[in-house]
């Protein structure tokens, strides 16, 4: 009885083998990026009925988001602004901006009508996550972590994933978003721009210790240096981070004193 | 080390707490479904199972296959703003509204909350002085706005007629009645309170005079509305004070339930039942009745007595308090009811000015009259009892002065606005219809239900529900609300209002005409035209100009403090004169002995149910899966017949029966009902009703049918038993947790001596220490916080449920399926126990000394006595999700979609949930709800019929999507869902304290300010929460009572909830007062 088989599939299991291996890598690799919101979401840059540009309105013009957005301090929707706030400026006898504007057209044929103009959603969270702007924004956490700088967006498009991993990141680690709550909209703000002695005498001012504001400086488990007053927390504070504001130490000093624990349960956003 | 505990052995001797007579008896049919691990819900043999495994996962593997084609697009979601600026609206976020609820003879002060625009959620107004909770009806109303099955538009014999017709015969009514100075115009109102309402029936007096003015409720409160003209004059209301009560003796009136009574019953009541409050003084509760209600549930003494017996004990207890002319009367009473009355008598003689007696408002004029002697022979007047004098309502005929004069052939046009159904719910309908045709009478009808009187009208108007049109209400201490409208009409519907006000010739209903702007010349754009003058709403204007007569003149900001309060503040009606007994002895005189009840015939008691009032709620899904709060009957009326009958009947459950009275036969299931008095049938109404929808139609059976005059007691009956057994949906076995010790009980007596008898029961006195080798979360661990919670920076919340307070109404639950998104099933997935509910009302009877226990037969364990069964206590306990910090769901589930949050919360996160149901399985309270299909998408008539259904029927109807607590999920197929607390309203609570805080440390809650939607509905405040890591926090107060304990306790879970016992406060020198509230069987 002669070989069967050729010589060659003698190898033929262990060379199956390593192929399966590198297919299960590659598929696992695949899978992990390609079905995952970092690939699948961000990016996302549907074409508006109206093409309104934030780049003009929010970045040239320097307007504060919640202009329009005008309920999102208050409300877990940020809303999208009526055609009344548009034609504050844009409308006859009002502001009287580019009123024969034919991008505008849409919105003033829905002024007429009093039908809504359908504004494509971007940042689109499941039905069942239940995200509050309101207090994030209240809370020290800017437009830009969650929506990047939308003033240089011509069209919005997203930026960053929204999963739920993404979101427990920053619960888990919120010292490096959180900002003072007159930078909330500042969608330029850099820690480093920060005027050290104003930040702590802000602190100082709404009543917090010296003391307590010095053990965070140096951190939790360091014996407590003695601070008596703002130059003595300028001069540590410097000492530890350098010349320049860091962001990890607003974001130590807020999560600190405002008491921020943000909740990791699934009560929090599952309903 | 690990400890093994097991549930203590049922006794047998002693006092037992039973849900249906089969549990108590241990029956094979009972224990059979004891061991199954969804009782119902698995009808297939081990064969059928394994086949349709297999069919599953092949089905399963080509749907996967083609899921993966079918989401590689993501849809496209649009956002679409306001397109003005509405006022006050912020998307996003609630809006509440003070108004109320219009209801028959009264009025339920109301705060509405809305989103957008659409109202979701009601609850009770307590800045009223007379709101509080709610009651399920109430509660429940919100949905008939949504009705799909809603009348859309008007009709004309049961076929479609266009508004402009609607208008045109509306008109020449109006034109024809004026000229004819209103001869042949009839109008028909129900039990309205609205001074709007009256004003303008006053103004149609007016302009025809000779218009007929006629009030009619199928629930009629006729003989107490004569009794009151008569002894305390016209347009005189009386306001019970039960809050100034010691004593109280109810003749068949179910206050705490479907008869409430003027005043706030629920809430007074209740306040009187904590013996730790008002120095250790507790009202009392005499009460008689032929069927158990909620009211007898909560007495400290209760007998039955056939209802056609009350106006006898009422001759006979004013009798003994000197009422001369009702000595003849109470010859009548039966011997054993004397007897039975007579210590009750000494006592309410003894606490004279503080004692009230109350009557069944659907008694007749004799009854009334005789508890108005009684009561002023008590001292009641001006205590417990406030008359008060309302101004400015109409003179009403009845229904029968209207029959006259319909068969006398005066009447042209009825114009219907009563809430009842009077081609259904009148004595005698048919005979009525007949005499309609006959005399050619048009009948215009206002309703917002296709009812049978809609189909029969020549006219018919789809009525605007309340939250969708401006009118008014006085409550029953004259207190004047203005109702707002909450919405514009979803079908253009019709108010009352705006319907007397187009037969006055002063509006057109239906949809507003919509202007159409004159059209503009081309060329340069003109100059804006001046706005023009807003067109004001003829009824919203009549409603102002009452507000204005009442209010002493149109005072804006007097306006707007009502509409924000929800009531014009001093706006009570004054004290009246003392009333006039001399009336008594000619009203008494007039009234006859009922006839005998002898051993052979029934009487037959039509009562108000709890699911459709009278049959107006028929149509209301959320009422009809409210099991009934004494029987537990879902979606169908059944004729109550006492144990004893039953048995000698030889009857099954459900078992067909003939009930024949006046030469009127009606065909009805018969169920057992412990309690009952042994001569009398009870069957509630409002059923049976025909094209009305899925959830409306072919429910239960008409007991109207019984009757051919006013009245609701039919003496004479007779019952033969049928062999056919319908199938009914009960709910008192599901979810039984086995008749394990839920419910304690004792004696104001007993709690004085100990006052925390409650925690002696049982095991609960000598368990040993709990050890967990759950980790538990931050926090210091100690004895009394074994998991380690963290009580100093976070909130902790609990709650507690006083059942000295809870009456067992079904407010709770209705309130929790609207706030919670918790869809209704339907009868069949009901008798397949899978009711949805989260809150479940475990409704137990209960009697003592059982003897040594002797097998009856091979299929029951102990044999109860006829007797026992008939003189059975009742009691109810809710129970939902007891938040167990140490819970046993949690370890068991494999993908932690049931995880513990660091405040207490047993969290449920939907999305994660793959329905292995091993959670429900190992929760000890049956608390956990499994969704077996979308039952919010699927018809509930098809959820078999998987993606075959009828595409019209699939998918949740957009009306009903209006409805939905945006911030809820509306669960799906395959998930597990149970009580969270209303973590929604938890969340927003302290997001709106971090809001308002923002750079500052205060993040507690503010104490007690957020409330669950069970507490807000409880009328009788029995249901308190909140942060058990407040000191100050009411709920706190609650668990530190003495009363306070744990459901199973034993078994380690440490519960959030707690109950705080029941005390009862039996007068020792009653005949049986030993046996009240006896320690259970589970005493130590």
């Amino acid at each position: 009885m002669g070989n069967f088989f050729p010589r060659w599939t003698n190898w033929l299991p262990l060379k199956l083998a390593i192929a399966l291996v590198f297919i299960l890598a590659g598929v696992t690799v695949g899978v992990s990026y390609y079905f995952t919101p970092k690939y699948t979401r961000v990016g996302y840059e549907p074409t508006q009925p109206v093409p309104f540009s934030h780049k003009i309105h929010a970045g040239q013009l320097g307007m504060d988001c919640r202009y329009c957005h005008s309920f999102v301090e208050q409300s877990g929707h940020a809303n999208v602004p009526t055609n009344q706030t548009c034609l504050n400026c844009h409308g006859v006898g009002k502001g009287g901006i580019r009123t024969a504007s034919p991008k505008l057209e849409k919105v003033q044929a829905a002024a007429a009508s009093g039908k809504p103009i359908e504004w494509v959603k971007v940042h689109k969270l499941p039905d069942y996550a239940y995200f509050d702007h309101s207090v994030h924004l209240n809370r020290g956490v800017s437009c830009v972590s969650c929506h990047g700088k939308v003033k240089d967006m011509e069209v919005v498009r997203q930026v960053e994933p929204h999963s739920m991993g993404w979101c427990l990141d920053c619960h888990r680690n919120p010292e490096s978003k959180l900002r003072p709550l007159d930078q909330i909209t500042n969608l330029d703000y850099l820690a480093s721009d920060l005027d050290r002695k104003s930040f702590y005498q802000g602190l100082l001012d709404k009543g917090v210790k010296a003391e307590e504001i010095a053990q965070v400086i140096v951190g939790e488990n360091k014996p407590a240096p003695t601070a008596g007053g703002i130059d003595d927390l300028l001069a540590l504070a410097g000492k530890t981070f350098g010349k320049t504001v860091s962001q990890q130490e607003v974001g130590t000093q807020l999560k600190k004193h405002w008491q921020i624990q943000p909740p990791e349960t699934c009560a929090a956003c599952h309903r | 080390m690990k400890r093994t505990w097991h549930h203590p052995e049922q006794p047998t001797t002693g006092k037992r707490y039973w849900r249906s007579p089969a549990e108590l008896e241990r029956r094979s049919d009972f224990l059979n479904t004891l061991g199954v691990e969804f009782p119902g819900g698995d009808t297939l043999n081990e064969e059928e199972r394994e086949n349709s495994r297999r069919e599953f996962i092949k089905i399963m593997g080509a749907a996967a296959g083609l899921m993966g084609l079918a989401s590689c697009r993501r849809p496209v979601v649009n956002i679409m703003p306001y397109a003005n600026h509405a006022e006050w609206v912020i998307p996003g976020k609630p809006l509440l509204y003070a108004s109320a609820m219009p209801r028959p003879y009264g009025v339920t002060p109301l705060v509405v909350t809305t989103y957008e625009g659409r109202p979701t959620h009601l609850s009770g107004n307590t800045l009223h002085p007379l709101g509080g909770g709610l009651d399920a009806f109430a509660q429940a109303s919100v949905l008939d706005l949504y009705d799909p099955q809603r009348s859309q538009k008007p009709m004309a014999k049961g076929k479609g007629a266009g508004w402009g017709k609607a208008n045109e015969t509306l008109a020449s009514i109006s034109a024809g009645a004026k000229k004819a100075q209103g001869a042949g115009l009839a109008i028909v109102v129900g039990g309205t309170t609205s001074p709007t309402v009256h004003r303008l029936l006053g103004d149609i007096k007016k302009a025809m005079p000779q218009a007929a003015l006629y009030g009619y409720e199928a629930l009629s409160r006729d003989g107490a509305i004569a009794a009151g003209k008569a002894i305390f004059g016209a347009g005189v209301k009386q306001v019970v004070r039960l809050g100034n009560a010691e004593r109280i003796l109810a003749l068949d009136c179910d206050f705490l339930g479907n008869d409430p009574v003027d005043g706030d019953p629920v809430k007074a009541f209740t306040k009187g039942r904590n013996p730790e409050e008002n120095g250790g003084k507790m009202n009392r509760l005499y009460c008689l009745e032929n069927r158990y209600t909620l009211t007898g549930g909560m007495a400290d003494h209760r007998k039955a007595v056939a209802a056609s017996l009350i106006p006898l004990v009422a001759a006979h207890i004013a009798a003994e308090l000197g009422e001369a002319s009702a000595k003849t009367l109470a010859s009548g009473c039966p011997d054993s009811i004397k007897a039975w009355l007579k210590e009750a008598i000494a006592d309410l003689k003894q606490n004279a000015g503080k004692s009230v007696v109350i009557a069944g408002s659907r008694y007749g004029a004799e009854v009334h009259t005789l508890v108005a002697a009684i009561n002023n022979a008590l001292g009641a007047f001006g205590s417990t009892v406030e008359l008060v004098q309302i101004a400015g309502e109409q003179e009403l005929g009845t229904l029968e002065d209207l029959r006259k004069e319909i068969a006398g052939g005066k009447v042209k046009t009825v114009v219907s606005l009563t809430g009842s159904n009077l081609l259904y719910d009148a004595p005698d309908a048919a005979g009525l219809s007949a005499d309609l045709d006959k005399n050619k009478v048009q009948l215009v009808h206002l309703g917002t239900s296709l009812n049978a009187t809609a189909r029969g009208a020549a006219l018919h108007l789809p009525a605007a529900h309340y939250l969708e049109a401006w009118s008014d209400a006085r409550a029953a201490d004259g207190t004047y609300s203005v109702i707002q409208p909450m919405i514009q009409p979803l079908y253009d519907g019709v108010s009352e209002i705006d319907l007397l006000l187009a037969l006055l010739g002063r509006k057109k209903v239906g949809p507003a005409e919509v202007v159409v702007p004159a059209a503009t010349p081309a060329g340069p754009a003109p100059a804006p035209a001046a706005p023009a003058a807003p067109v004001i709403d003829a009824g919203y204007a009549a409603v102002r100009d009452t507000f204005a007569t009442i209010a002493g003149g149109m005072d804006e900001d007097k306006w707007n403090f009502s509409l924000r309060d929800g009531f014009l503040k001093g706006s009570a009606g004054a004290a009246a004169g003392a009333p006039n007994l001399g009336a008594v002895a000619a009203i008494v005189g007039q009234a006859q002995a009922p006839a005998a009840l002898d051993g052979t015939t029934f009487e037959v008691v039509l009562a108000t149910d709890s699911s459709m009032l009278d049959g107006r709620y028929a149509s209301n899904a959320w009422l009809q899966e409210a099991p009934d709060p004494i029987t537990k009957l879902t979606w169908d009326n059944a004729a109550w017949l006492a144990s004893s009958t039953f048995r000698s009947l030889g009857l099954k459950e459900g078992q067909m029966i003939k009930v024949s009275v006046n030469g009127n036969d009606l065909v009805i299931p018969a169920i057992e009902a412990p309690g009952h008095a042994a001569n009398s049938v009870t069957i509630p109404v409002g059923y049976g009703q025909t094209r009305l929808g899925f959830v409306g139609s072919k429910r239960g059976f008409d007991a109207y049918i019984l009757r051919k005059s006013p009245g609701f007691i039919l003496t004479g009956a007779k019952i033969e038993k049928l062999d056919e057994v319908f199938e009914l949906a009960i709910t008192q076995d599901h979810n039984t947790m086995e008749g394990r010790a839920m419910f304690r009980e004792g004696t104001a007596e007993e709690f004085k001596k100990t006052p925390d008898f409650a925690t002696r029961h049982g095991m609960d006195a000598h368990i040993p220490e709990n050890i967990s080798l759950y980790k538990g979360q931050v926090g210091k661990k100690s004895e009394t916080n074994p998991e380690g919670f963290d009580y100093e920076t976070l909130h902790q919340w609990g709650m507690t449920i006083d059942l000295s307070k809870c009456i067992g109404c079904t407010a709770c639950i209705v309130a929790c399926q609207s706030e919670n998104n918790i869809p209704v099933v339907g009868k069949d997935q009901v008798r397949k126990g899978r009711l949805m509910q989260w809150i479940r009302m475990d409704r137990y009877f209960a009697a003592s000394e059982w003897g040594p226990d002797k097998a009856a037969s091979d299929d029951v364990d102990i044999e109860p006595t006829a007797e026992q069964l008939d003189n059975a206590e009742m009691v109810h306990q809710p129970m939902a999700c007891q938040q167990c910090e140490s819970a046993p769901c949690e370890t068991v589930c494999p993908v932690n979609a049931t995880v513990h949050t660091e405040e207490g919360l047993n969290a449920m996160a939907y999305n994660r949930c793959i329905g292995t149901r091993y959670c429900a399985n190992n929760c000890p309270y049956t608390a956990r709800r499994f969704n077996w299909f979308d039952y919010n998408k699927r018809p509930l008539d098809e959820l078999y019929w998987g993606p075959l259904s009828t595409p019209e029927k699939t998918g949740m109807r957009e009306s009903l999507q209006l409805q939905k607590n945006p911030n809820v999920t509306v669960r799906m197929r395959g998930v597990i869902e149970k009580c969270t607390y209303c973590v929604q309203r938890l969340e927003a609570a302290k997001i709106k304290q971090k809001r308002v805080q923002r750079d500052s440390k205060n993040f507690r809650v503010p104490t007690d300010s957020v409330k669950v939607a069970c507490q807000q509905a409880c009328p009788a405040e029995a249901i308190e929460f909140g942060d058990l890591a407040d000191a100050k926090s009411a709920v706190n107060g609650k668990k530190a009572s003495k009363r306070s304990y744990t459901v199973l306790k034993y078994i380690g879970t440490l519960p959030r909830t707690s109950y705080l016992a029941r005390v009862r406060n039996p007068n020792p020198a009653m005949p049986g007062a030993d046996k009240v509230a006896a320690w259970s069987a589970h005493q130590s």
